[in-house]
């Protein structure tokens, strides 16, 4: 690891007047940001520390609105009893109880990806600014599906596809102020003049996701596919949300995680499931519908497959 | 005991191969306890007696170790998977503050080759005030390589004819008539891949000179073997090497020896005149410290509607990685396990640029025995027979490639009891039906032979203390398994004391010698010394106690922890005896006997699994896994069955999570950490019922048992494979049986 000068603040204000310094970065629980420093994939000179913020940290809801402060770990979220039951499922396939207990809210939305070649310090891959992704002509079991961009990674949150089929938005901290946005929103696929996985800033700070209104009463299922039991990244993952009202589905939302480099939704998909009654044809359909245009490398096919069950079953649990 | 020392001629198997060495032994043997003796210690559920040591945190372990003064390093490793090291340059890292020295093949010519062989053979090393620095410095090294043409992956080498040699063939009876006679012939060809140890503590030692005298405290399996490898390199006398190992955190037969850690640690130490800890990190670990290898085997097997199996050929190609060493072949199992007449196994050893082979628990067993009970499963099939009856419709009484009799086989006892545990009855060709309509059931077994039975050469001393308590003093490592409470049972068996009044002192070759803690072989070897040596002791502390007690020795016996004389005589405790003689010490020697000439030892077993099938994504669930096994007489149950549970787990890992994953252009290890090489975490675990046959197997040695350490992993594989089969009518013949995998097979 490379040495590097360490500071904890107090406040916000104090993390972004340190922020403006050169490659400087925050850390939180630090469950990814030390991984990466060790591989030397990431080598800042400077580490703001943010884990002394306590306005940052903690969650209030009422009926109409659910907030979490960006500190809040991974364990307190799914403790809560006021969390929505999709995130809580989420939560409860994430990593490790060791993992949850140190990693953060705001630090799942920005983690970076698992492809193994982005992750060996061995290999240049596309991401990393080489010339090309190596996944497409090496070992591509768990690359991504969907999309056409030059890299072949994909997200790793169980985190996210929850909370995006619950339309949350997340509250930034810019130079501009302090802006609101829809979280699906800061996830694009890399190009070649912006190489990351999100649109989040070095010097941009997350203050909070806020989950609203009609969403927070929605149905809701996650379901994730691993190799063993638990402590794995999603193969694939479906979170599946909708109000069911006399057993027809409206407010559809059908987010995947681990299959593309942003979390993937099929608008028509989910405009298939919009006012019909949930039955297992209907599912069948829909789940056909949302891997119709998937596009596998040579070594993931079956994820198609996986990920085609995972969408099926997820709307049958809407009829529950 | 004591008495004339003579040589004798021993013959042994360790990991499937068997040699012939001389043993000095003294006076006679004693005889296994009988199946009914009443025994206090051995064979009782008995707690660690380290395990408040280990759990509590208090167990020192080597990598744990700081001494003063220690320096640390770190080991620069090839990125290339072949090459030749033409220049290196050390000046930058040489004046970075911290660094001591740095040793690579141009000062240090007889510990690097000039070619590296694989992606982690090891370049240079660093020893400086710290890690940290030590890690710095190595990214201050230039080397410059002359990179060479590779092949990483087994059947792109297997093309090249001069990368593949015959290690190995044994046959009897007439093949071709065998398939001639045949109902029907199986033709199948399994896959197995690369399986890392990733031992809990990991590879390495700290090294420490006194003049020339060498200590090292190492992590491993065989303190003897390390030091006389490490003496042989560096040309010292094996007396000026003394090897130390208190706890272990696992070696599963990586650490049967020493590594290059070892020697560089011991370079660096001399030249810095410094302790120096070399440990390897996690990554390391899965480039650098050996390897499971990966497997291609081809088996035909013919058979008769009536259940027999009347031909079987087995031709087995194994990666070795670039050491040109041994490499555990696959094929034992088909010569050995069943009475077939006709066989004919050919073993092919294929040279492969990846990191070399070394032993893990039960090698080319575990592979071997995949491939042929599936093989066997599917050739009952094919005649519609019960596939448990076909096994036993082929049942060796006699050992089939040897000819002997065995020593103990209750083989069909294991079968018996485990089909009751399982519900076999209940198997049904197709599998059941399970709790919804994509899920299905099914059942499984395979069969277990392992030859590996201990043997001489190993010696202990008994030592009693004046307060009435012993020690018992033995070279062995306590590799994790349990030896010291093992060794301390037979102790306190022997003498007539209570458990607690025994210390194990061993893990130090100051102490006797005893051999590797591999093969299965600790406990059959180093037991019965430890049987001797306390039945020395006991015999001369009778011959004090009955000068004391004005009886002939033969008069004295032992009755709750008192000496007693003749019918209702005299008691007086172990102390009373040793109080009389301040500061004395009666000391017990002993040493393993021979094992039996002319009868296979060996050990027995059969698994059941349960497994449920997800037939719509390919997920295995493993419910339930019956593990019946015969070693003979078992000194801890509790222990033993802990072994068992290990063994079955690391065996599903194999079965369908463990694989090294190579990225053929660059000969890299892509899955070199545990987030990446799927090892089963404690949520994979089926209900696992392990039961042993209570016969003791006499012949064997004056324990009457012989060990466990690999046994339970050899069927795992085969069985759970084998219920997958059966469950959803998808044979996978890949391990391990991955989602992809298995759904490719459900959509034939």
């Amino acid at each position: 690891m490379k040495p590097f000068a360490y500071a904890k603040v107090a406040t916000a204000d104090e993390a972004a007047g340190l922020l403006k310094q050169r490659n400087t970065r925050v850390i939180a629980g630090g469950t990814d940001l030390l991984g990466l420093m060790k591989e030397r994939l990431v080598e800042p000179d400077r580490l703001v520390d943010l884990s002394g913020i306590s306005q940052l940290r903690g969650i209030s809801a009422t009926r109409e609105t659910f907030r979490v402060g960006a500190l809040t770990t991974l364990a307190e979220l799914a403790a809560h009893q006021a969390t929505p039951p999709i995130v809580k499922e989420a939560l409860a396939d994430a990593a490790t109880p060791q993992l949850r207990n140190m990693a953060t809210v705001g630090g799942n939305l920005v983690q970076r990806n698992r492809c193994w070649y982005f992750r060996s310090a061995e290999h240049r891959c596309w991401l990393k600014g080489g010339p090309r992704c190596l996944a497409i002509d090496g070992d591509s079991r768990y690359h991504a599906i969907f999309g056409e961009g030059e890299c072949r990674q994909v997200t790793p949150s169980d985190l996210v596809p929850a909370l995006i089929a619950l339309d949350a938005t997340v509250v930034m901290r810019t130079d501009e102020g302090e802006d609101s946005l829809p979280l699906a929103q800061l996830y694009v696929a890399p190009t070649a003049r912006h190489r990351r996985e999100h649109n989040v800033g070095d010097d941009d700070l997350i203050v909070a996701v806020r989950i609203g209104g009609d969403a927070l009463h929605r149905r809701g299922a996650y379901l994730k596919f691993m190799e063993r039991a638990t402590w794995q990244f999603a193969i694939a993952s479906v979170a599946v949300s909708a109000g069911v009202v006399d057993g027809r589905a409206q407010d559809v939302r059908i987010v995947a995680g681990g299959v593309a480099n942003v979390p993937w939704r099929v608008k028509a998909a989910e405009d298939l499931l919009t006012g019909e009654r949930i039955d297992d044809a209907r599912a069948l359909a829909v789940a056909e519908r949302f891997v119709r245009d998937a596009r596998p490398l040579r070594d993931n096919a079956y994820k198609v497959t996986v990920l085609r069950e995972l969408v099926r079953r997820g709307v049958l649990r809407l009829r529950d | 005991m004591a008495g004339r020392t003579r040589v004798v001629k021993t013959r042994s198997e360790f990991e499937g191969r068997v040699s012939e060495e001389l043993a000095l032994v003294q006076g006679r043997d004693l005889r296994a306890w009988p199946a009914d003796a009443e025994l206090r210690e051995v064979g009782r559920e008995r707690p660690r007696v380290d395990g408040v040591q280990r759990v509590s945190g208090r167990a020192r372990y080597n990598s744990d170790l700081v001494l003063p003064g220690m320096l640390h390093a770190r080991v620069l490793r090839s990125p290339h998977p072949h090459a030749r090291v033409t220049r290196i340059e050390t000046k930058r890292a040489q004046s970075l503050p911290g660094v001591r020295a740095i040793v690579h093949r141009f000062n240090e010519a007889d510990h690097f080759a000039e070619e590296v062989r694989f992606v982690g053979d090891h370049v240079a090393a660093v020893a400086a005030e710290s890690e940290a620095v030590a890690d710095d410095a190595l990214r201050l090294i230039d080397v410059e390589y002359d990179v060479l043409p590779f092949v990483v992956d087994l059947e792109d080498a297997m093309k090249d004819r001069s990368r593949a040699k015959r290690d190995d063939a044994q046959s009897r009876g007439d093949v071709r008539k065998g398939f001639k006679d045949a109902d029907a012939v199986v033709d199948v060809t399994y896959r197995t891949s690369t399986a890392l140890h990733n031992c809990l503590e990991p590879h390495g030692c700290v090294a420490a000179w006194d003049g020339d005298r060498l200590t090292l405290y190492e992590s491993t399996q065989a303190l003897f073997d390390v030091r006389s490898g490490v003496a042989e390199k560096l040309k010292l006398d094996v007396g000026d090497v003394r090897v130390l190992c208190d706890f272990m955190g696992g070696g599963f037969g990586s650490k049967l020896g020493d590594g290059h850690y070892t020697v560089l640690a011991a370079v660096l130490a001399r030249r810095t005149g410094r302790p120096v800890r070399l440990f390897l990190d996690r990554h390391e670990e899965n480039l650098a410290a050996g390897n499971r290898s990966a497997t291609v085997q081809r088996i035909r097997a013919g058979g008769t509607k009536d259940g027999r199996i009347t031909a079987l050929e087995h031709l087995a190609w194994s990666g070795t990685g670039t050491e040109d060493g041994w490499v555990a072949g696959a094929t034992g199992p088909s010569s050995t396990v069943y009475d077939v007449p006709n066989v004919r196994t050919e073993q092919y050893l294929v040279l492969t640029d990846t990191g070399p082979f070394c032993a893990f628990r039960a090698p080319g067993y575990v592979e071997g025995t995949f491939a042929l009970e599936s093989a066997i499963d599917e050739l009952a099939e094919r005649l519609g027979v019960d596939p448990l009856a076909m096994r036993k419709k082929c049942y060796a009484r006699r050992d089939p490639q040897g000819d002997r009799p065995f020593s103990l086989k209750r083989l069909d006892q294991c079968y018996a009891r485990g089909a009751e545990l399982i519900g076999w009855s209940k198997r049904k060709v197709g599998g059941t039906p399970a709790r919804t309509s994509h899920l299905r059931r099914g059942l499984g077994m395979a069969t277990q032979f392992w030859g590996s039975a201990g043997g001489p050469p190993a010696y202990a001393t008994v030592h009693l203390n004046v307060d009435g308590t012993a020690v018992v003093r033995s070279g062995t490592q306590d590799i994790g398994s349990g030896t010291r409470t093992a060794l301390a049972q037979i102790a306190a068996e022997e003498l007539g004391l209570e458990l607690g009044k025994i210390r194990v002192a061993s893990g130090d070759t100051d102490a006797p010698y005893t051999p590797a803690s591999g093969g299965s072989w600790t406990t059959p070897s180093t037991g019965p010394a430890v049987r001797l040596a306390a039945a020395d002791a006991r015999r001369q502390l009778f011959e004090v106690a009955a000068g004391l007690m004005e009886v002939r020795p033969t008069e004295i016996r032992f009755s709750n922890g008192h000496l007693v004389a003749g019918r209702g005589g005299r008691k007086i405790t172990v102390r009373d005896v040793l109080e009389r003689f301040k500061n004395y010490t009666v000391i017990g020697t002993g040493a393993r006997h021979p094992n039996p000439s002319d009868l296979r030892l060996g050990s027995f077993g059969a698994q059941f699994a349960d497994v449920e099938v997800d037939t719509r994504t390919g997920f295995v669930r493993v419910v339930k896994i019956v593990a019946v096994h015969q070693v003979g007489r078992v000194v801890n149950p509790r222990n033993a069955r802990s072994q068992v549970e290990g063994g079955v787990l690391q065996g599903l890992g194999f079965a369908l999570l463990e694989g090294r994953v190579l990225d053929l252009p660059s000969g890299h290890v892509l899955n070199a950490n545990l987030e990446d090489y799927h090892l089963p975490t404690v949520k994979d675990a089926p209900d696992i019922v392990v039961e042993f046959i209570p016969d003791p197997d006499a012949r064997s040695n004056n324990l009457g048992g012989i060990g466990l350490g690999e046994p339970p992993i050899i069927p795992t594989a085969g069985a759970i494979a084998n219920a997958i089969a059966n469950a959803c009518g998808a044979r996978v013949r890949t391990l391990p049986i991955t989602p992809p995998r298995l759904l490719e097979a459900l959509r034939r």
